[in-house]
């Protein structure tokens, strides 16, 4: 007998599942009888493992002590297949009684992993990749692509808040690069850069996360953040098969700011011997941030899918749409997703061509002014009403920055659509010799239709000059003016890929060496942000919003001018490859990959555009040693490295390298106001790409006869030449910056990723598995010979009143990204006044910004962890998922600018501030009194479903579940929520921008016909 | 078979030609790249724009308090917190400002941008423009955009960096004073000849001859000062090159207060070199200007009167001491502050304010702290630190924000619909020509054109005052009469420095260290120049 192991594609399982069901319908042909026993890698006996002949409809099933029948001749190939084990196929010889013995996939050894221009079996990775089936994505009312993910990966961090209208925070083994471009790199069914908002969570087959530079390095000067491969259904031979899928869900405020309310605020200030302005007090008592949010989100979701092959073609088709409230008044996400993938083979089956095509239109309206609306509602006295008695929005404006933010919120509208259209067009064509040839083409369009209006209410109310926008850090505020009558603005801008990917093929097997060789050449074209914007102001009515600008009259406005937004927002690149890989394995037990991309972009430099990212990766499977083959702990063990160069090209305006000049505003010449334009961006003629190194280690083991499974990846990770703004003296340059290569990071980290089966009976099966990262993150230089102005520079200032100045955090080298540094907070002085260590460690109450800060903790997390169960019992089965963050530190802004003692009786305090004495004007003072552990842990997500595998004639398969998230957090923050964004420059900073973490109960079903 | 070959060349074919296709280069066809612009007469106007426009940036802000509040001209206390902005106005006040200073460094950072903008539009209007006259004067006209704001450079920090070429990174240490004073003054009569004579709208806001005069003027009256050597004789040939262009005069008594107007331009008299602001102005890179006095000046309780745009938040006044110039009550000048009760522009209504017993004063113990309390407001001369002396801070009630008595010279902006105003700021000005030479006099040089400083100063009395002319001037008259005629105008702490009078005790300050005549060497610079060294005694 010869047992063959080998892996089907993702989704074979529930093909099966159907074949399965559909059973009965297939005639039996005669043939010799092939009966036996499957067993599960303890030895005991399997029921219900489908089994079938391979290019026969011809399945059964093992009954309850593991015994099966099925009529077979010598030649065919049984493939026992069931959910949640690696299919096993076995080749009929003499033997007529056979005993299998079925593995879990539940670390999915066995998969078939999406790499970058091929595919390859998981045992002959040489690389870290870590794959995410469907059935383990995060469930919940999801329309982001990061948030599926989130906890599911070890090294990938991703931080979400409750805004339906922005997606998730996403970085892999830590930031590598001070550019605004930190996220990954997302590749959809071979499409590079593809826009993950056209895909609908339910289409998605599988994710995989490449994280080391021997898996991402093929997509060289792209893949510095790491790549993720997003693959989505296709059509398999067979019958055609729907199915449905669909969900309701509610959302509800899971914590608030514990701001006082009217009578905690009035007894704090008599007991201060202060009183509120009869303008403010109106007896009211108003919980401001109840008035900005629905009491409940609701959220809704329906994908209906269809897909069907012959023996020449397949198709698969679907259509989603989701439509979420957010928990924020004036904020929700509609979108439709439609999709479509055809295969047709042609030429005796030697040609296959496919076309995808995919189209995602997205509405969505955020609550306008969305970061003011959340300070003001924590800001607003209780004391005041929303409305007055007249029905109109109670407004004191005699206090500085001081709005009613449901006003804000009902005065105004701001509202994006999007579409995304991909289209791919592929061929791939059998060779003789082993080869296969293949060519791509693919194109991408996003566009978006902005449009924001703010009333006249606006323009009579918040024109006064205290109005300032409140961006998330670390941009710094600004005023903000809302012309008169209503003003309005307009945007619409598309972007379009076009790419041309096209490679060669060779997979040979030569005794025991095996080669697989690729070697290709991949154009790519953007444009972005062709289109423009517009903006007006003194319209005649209100009610017609954004959406007629031509009835306004600007003229009669003397100082309005008309916004047109970024100038430099159109640009065109050109991204062109060449690139070979090679991967050998010599009895599949040493395997070596080894590839390299010459990468060319005109982003960069005349004098730097072309740039090679090799990469080499090695592995040792030894369990096909001797020496394995007489102990029994392990079925699997395999020892991976791997050492690569990747790059990132993005992040930055296409024209950064050269001189440009742009309208930098108007000068007084000959008695009029003259267009002054100037150099806008200097020239840089030697701007590259940043290179990361990355080494990785890496071991997987399955042991216990499949009960555990794990992988351990240590990795170093190094930027070099990290492109950043650099500071220049204005004297030198005046627009004061230059983006430059200079400076360079650390990530060092260790991941665990570990899965078990606990308890399998034949009615309960628990499989559990657990992933922790940790990360050590250090920006190791910040120079450039030229611009030594790259190191400590203090950034994220909230601008909260009084702190004019004070900034939270520093760049700088020996520390992490993010790294905190503010007053440090030596307690109250006698008279109760909130003191500080001064640079000298003396005492001080008028501490000096800069000079007097300290180094107070880091945003970066030392260990994140999932941790996922599975309980089946039967029919029902159980999830339960937590995640973890741990040792991080969260600057609490918010907290620090509600720790106004002295201003009670113009903005509300928390009621934690009530033990502070007005007389302590400084408590207010970002320092590291307001800095706070931001370690959590959460019961993300608990879901509960029931399956039935057969209702009548008609259904295949039914699902109903109902699911819970977020359902408790266990932490010490004493904001909303620790889940902080962890991305960008201002990692970990809370500052009054914190959108509402919600509560999601869901209720779904998913029907298979 | 045949088929296949067929395919496997068609491929190979494909494979190749895209091979064969690495061109990467993307022409840029939506950008002013140096190929298209500047290219003709009204581009080149256009290019020289950011020079001016970053002259303008931070001339009545960051320059403003930097010349103002280290003076007893302004004074800018807390109130309940409010304005205390981490000491950045207090230091000014007590001397006690660092290297971190906010002001210090944003005033660095205005000029730094003002001198770099002016190399960078010399370097691409050098390159781009045809010789002849036009090139010859727009360059001239840089140059002077350049020398003025070395000279505010110099003013401040005394020494600082000689950087004149645009995209040469290479670090430079400080120069000393005294060659920042060479260098400038051969600049400025470098580019004397290619200057304009002519003074009309075609010129304003730009540097003509007579700004190089008035700019001479001023270096060689603080020549002993700022090199030791004493240039008073030079200073009067300046002033009168100035003066016997007859291109100027004073306004009458009747027009002076109409000159800081925001109405104010090119008709006004007295303006030989003057930063024009717009509310209008486009903005982008930080560059534009901030004409913002009224926000600092206004009570909010005269926003309506003053029919305002928006509330002020007025935290700023002078001290008492300055006041005291102010004691001719027929002097015009006097009108450009507010003091004492306040009426509404009819002269008879008073300006009320509605609060609490206890929002008037915050200190007020009664039980009725709630109960409605309507007063007329008055403006009061004493700061009176009531809320906390360390922190500077006057409380946050009415009493602190009718504190100090206001100048509103560049009148408040009814017209604008921002804090911007449309006040043009003179940096020289004909008065300034006047009471220049006169000191020029007295300090040594010699009287010429048969003017007396006594001459000089009753010119200048005629139009500001109907008191009648003096029999004797003398250099405190001097002072005082410029106290009276500059307040505002960014020359205080110039004027103090060289009457001895900087190290002097204001206010709360008794700081009398004499190496504070110059700021330090900001942070910001040391951070991205590190060849500099830091100013003496800081």
């Amino acid at each position: 007998m010869r047992l063959l192991c080998r892996s089907l594609p993702n989704g074979a399982g529930i093909h099966l599942l159907l074949l399965l069901l559909l059973s009965p319908l297939y005639m039996l042909a005669q043939s010799q009888e092939i009966s036996g026993t499957v067993k599960d890698s303890t030895g005991r006996p399997m029921a219900g493992i489908s089994v079938s002949i391979k290019g026969k409809n011809l399945v059964t099933v093992s009954k309850s002590d593991g015994k099966f029948n099925i009529p077979a001749q010598t030649g065919d190939v049984l493939v026992f297949s069931g959910i949640y084990l690696e299919d096993q196929e076995v080749l009929i010889g003499s033997k007529t009684n056979l005993d299998v013995t079925m593995r879990t996939s539940a670390l999915t050894m066995g998969d078939v992993v999406v790499v970058g221009y091929g595919k390859s079996s998981r045992k002959n990775l040489t690389s870290a990749i870590t794959t995410v089936k469907p059935e383990d994505l995060n469930r919940g009312a999801i329309s982001d692509v990061g948030q599926l993910l989130q906890g599911k990966v070890p090294g990938l961090n991703i931080t979400a808040n409750g805004d339906p209208t922005k997606t998730a925070a996403v970085i892999l083994r830590g930031a590598s690069t001070l550019n605004s471009s930190q996220s990954p790199f997302y590749v959809i069914d071979n499409i590079p850069g593809a826009d993950i908002s056209a895909i609908a969570p339910d289409d998605i087959v599988s994710i995989d996360v490449l994280k080391d530079a021997a898996a991402t390095a093929i997509y060289g000067n792209r893949a510095a953040n790491g790549v993720i491969m997003i693959t989505t259904k296709r059509g398999r031979k067979g019958p055609g098969q729907v199915t449905y899928s669909g969900y309701v869900g509610l959302e509800k405020v899971s914590n608030s700011l514990d701001v006082m309310d009217a009578g905690q605020l009035s007894g704090f200030l008599s007991g201060n011997g202060s009183s509120f302005s009869p303008n403010d007090d109106k007896g009211a008592n108003t919980d401001w941030q109840k008035e900005i949010q629905r009491d409940n989100a609701f959220s809704h979701n329906h994908n209906l899918s269809f897909s069907g092959g012959s023996d020449h073609g397949s198709y698969s088709a679907s259509i989603n749409y989701f439509k979420k409230e957010g928990i924020l008044l004036g904020s929700d996400l509609t979108r439709i997703i439609a999709r479509l993938a055809l295969e047709q083979y042609a030429l005796n089956d030697k040609v296959k061509f496919s076309l995808n095509v995919s189209n995602s239109n997205t509405n969505a309206n955020a609550t306008p002014n969305r970061n003011v609306v959340l300070l003001q509602s924590v800001r607003y006295l209780p004391v005041s009403p929303v409305y007055n008695a007249n029905g109109s929005y109670f407004e004191n404006l005699t206090g500085t920055g001081y709005f009613n933010p449901l006003a804000l919120i009902n005065h105004a509208a701001d509202n994006t659509k999007y579409n995304t259209l991909i289209g791919n067009f592929a061929t791939q064509v059998k060779l003789p010799f082993g080869l296969t040839y293949d060519l791509s083409l693919s194109y991408q369009n996003n566009t978006s239709l902005h449009g924001e209006f703010y009333d006249s209410y606006y323009g009579k109310n918040y024109n006064t000059a205290t109005f300032y926008n409140n961006p998330d850090p670390p941009l710094v505020h600004s005023i903000l003016n809302f012309g008169s009558n209503g003003s309005a603005l307009r945007n619409t801008y598309q972007n379009t890929n076009k790419i041309l990917e096209t490679f060669f093929t060779w997979n040979r097997k030569i005794n025991d060496h095996s080669i697989n060789a690729v070697l290709g050449y991949s154009w790519q074209e953007n444009v972005v942000g062709d289109g423009f914007q517009s903006s007006t102001t003194n319209f005649p009515v209100d009610n017609v919003s954004y959406n007629n600008l031509a009835l306004s009259n600007p003229y009669a406005i003397g100082s309005y001018r008309v916004n047109f937004g970024d100038p430099n927002i159109y640009y065109k690149t050109r991204l062109i490859s060449d690139f070979a890989r090679l991967n050998y394995n010599y009895k599949e037990k040493y395997l070596l990959q080894a590839s390299v991309r010459r990468d060319g972009g005109s982003v960069f430099g005349s004098n730097d555009q072309w740039g090679y990212f090799p990469a080499v990766g090695v592995a040792w499977r030894m369990m096909e040693e001797d020496f394995m083959k007489n102990q029994n702990i392990f079925s699997d063990l395999k020892l991976r490295a791997s050492y690569g160069v990747t790059g990132n090209s993005t992040g930055f305006s296409a024209y950064t390298a050269q001189l440009i000049s742009g309208s930098l505003g108007t000068f007084y010449s000959n008695g009029a106001q003259v267009g002054a334009y100037g150099p806008t961006q200097a020239e840089n003629l030697n701007l590259q790409w940043e290179k990361t190194k990355t080494a990785n280690i890496g071991l997987d083991f399955t042991a216990l006869h499949g009960l555990l499974s794990g992988t351990i990846e240590v990795y170093d990770k190094k930027t070099t030449g990290m492109i950043y703004t650099y500071d220049v003296d204005p004297i030198l340059l005046p627009i004061g910056g230059i983006v430059a290569n200079g400076g360079s990071m650390s990530n060092k980290g260790i991941e665990l990723g570990l899965s078990a089966t606990p308890v399998r009976t034949s009615n309960f099966t628990w499989t559990t598995s657990v992933n922790l990262a940790h990360n050590k993150n250090e920006i190791t230089s910040l120079t450039n010979p030229l611009f030594p102005g790259g190191d400590s520079i203090r950034y994220t200032q909230p601008e909260g009143g009084g702190q004019t100045g004070s900034t939270l955090q520093i760049r700088k080298s020996g520390r992490p990204l993010g790294q905190f540094f503010t007053l440090d907070y030596a307690g109250k002085n006698a008279t109760g006044v909130s003191q500080y260590y001064n640079a000298s460690k003396g005492l001080t109450v008028s501490p000096a910004i800069g000079a007097d800060y300290v180094y107070a903790g880091s945003p970066q997390p030392k260990l994140l962890v999932g941790w996922t169960n599975t309980l089946k019992y039967k029919n029902f089965d159980l999830n339960v998922f937590f995640r973890g963050v741990f040792g991080n530190k969260i600057f609490n802004a918010t907290r620090a600018d509600l720790f106004r003692p002295a201003d009670a009786q113009r903005t509300n305090i928390l009621a934690d501030a009530a033990g502070e004495s007005p007389a302590d004007i400084n408590a207010y003072k970002y320092s590291t009194r307001f800095i706070e552990s931001g370690t959590y842990v959460r019961l993300d997500n608990a879901t509960i479903g029931y399956n039935i595998d057969k209702l009548g004639n008609y259904v295949k398969r039914i699902r109903i579940y109902a699911s819970v998230n977020n359902a408790f957090v266990i932490t010490n923050y004493s904001g909303i929520d620790p889940e902080i964004n962890q991305g960008g420059m201002s990692p970990g900073v809370d500052a009054n921008n914190f959108y509402p973490k919600t509560r999601t109960f869901l209720f779904g079903v998913n029907v298979a016909l | 078979m045949k088929k296949l070959l067929n395919y496997i060349g068609l491929s190979g074919a494909i494979v190749l030609g895209m091979t064969a296709c690495h061109k990467i280069d993307v022409p840029v066809t939506t950008q002013l790249i140096p190929e298209i612009f500047p290219q003709n007469s009204s581009q080149f106007v256009q290019a020289a724009g950011p020079a001016y426009m970053a002259l303008r940036g931070g001339y009545s802000l960051e320059y403003h308090f930097m010349q103002s509040l280290s003076t007893d001209e302004g004074i800018l206390p807390a109130r309940g917190g409010n304005w205390y902005d981490n000491r950045n106005y207090i230091d000014l006040h007590f001397h006690s400002w660092t290297k971190d200073h906010p002001f210090s460094n944003s005033a660095w950072v205005y000029l730094s941008k003002a001198i770099g903008a002016s190399n960078q539009a010399l370097s691409i209007l050098g390159k781009a423009m045809p010789d002849g006259n036009d090139k010859v004067m727009a360059l001239a006209e840089l140059k002077m955009v350049r020398a003025v704001s070395y000279f505010m450079f110099m003013d401040l920090f005394g020494n600082v960096p000689l950087d004149t070429v645009y995209g040469d990174y290479t670090a430079r240490d400080k120069t000393p004073r005294t060659e920042v004073f060479k260098f400038i003054e051969a600049e400025v009569k470098g580019a004397l000849p290619g200057l304009s004579n002519v003074v009309s709208t075609a010129t304003y806001g730009r540097a003509t001859k007579y700004t190089a005069f008035a700019l001479l003027a001023k270096m060689y009256l603080n020549a002993e000062y700022y090199t030791g050597t004493p240039r008073y004789n030079d200073c009067v040939a300046y002033c009168d090159s100035v003066i016997s262009s007859g291109k100027y005069s004073l306004e009458p008594i009747g027009t002076y207060l109409q000159m800081f107007y925001p109405t104010n331009g090119p008709s006004t008299k007295e303006f030989i070199f003057s930063i024009p602001y717009d509310p209008a102005a486009g903005t982008a890179l930080n560059l534009n200007g901030y004409m913002y006095h009224a926000r600092y000046d206004v009570p909010r309780s005269e926003t309506g009167k003053f029919n305002l745009p928006f509330t002020p938040s007025a935290p700023r006044s002078t001290l008492p001491e300055y006041y005291a110039n102010f004691n001719d009550a027929n002097d015009v000048r006097n009108k450009q502050w507010l003091t004492g009760l306040q009426f509404m522009n009819d002269g008879t209504t008073p300006v009320t304010v509605t609060t609490t017993k206890k929002g008037y004063d915050q200190f007020y113990t009664g039980s009725d702290g709630n109960a409605p309390y309507t007063y007329q407001v008055e403006l009061t001369p004493n700061i009176v630190l009531r809320q906390s002396v360390p922190l500077f801070d006057l409380g946050n009630d009415e009493i602190a924000w009718n504190i100090g008595y206001r100048n509103i010279k560049f009148y408040p902006d009814a017209t604008s619909t921002s804090r911007n105003q449309n006040n043009d700021v003179p940096m020289f000005r004909y008065s300034d020509i006047i009471l220049m030479k006169a000191e020029a006099i007295l300090r040594g040089g010699n009287a010429t054109l048969s003017q007396t400083p006594l001459s000089l100063v009753n010119s200048l009395r005629a139009v500001r005052t109907t008191s009648p002319a003096l029999g004797s001037v003398n250099l405190d008259f001097i002072y005082a009469e410029r106290c009276r005629e500059f307040a505002w105008e960014c020359w205080h702490r110039n004027d103090m420095i060289r009457f001895g009078k900087y190290e002097g005790a204001w206010g709360f300050k008794t700081n009398n260290e004499t190496y504070r005549r110059i700021f330090p060497i900001p942070t910001v610079a040391t951070t991205l120049n590190p060849a500099l060294t830091p100013n003496p005694g800081y």
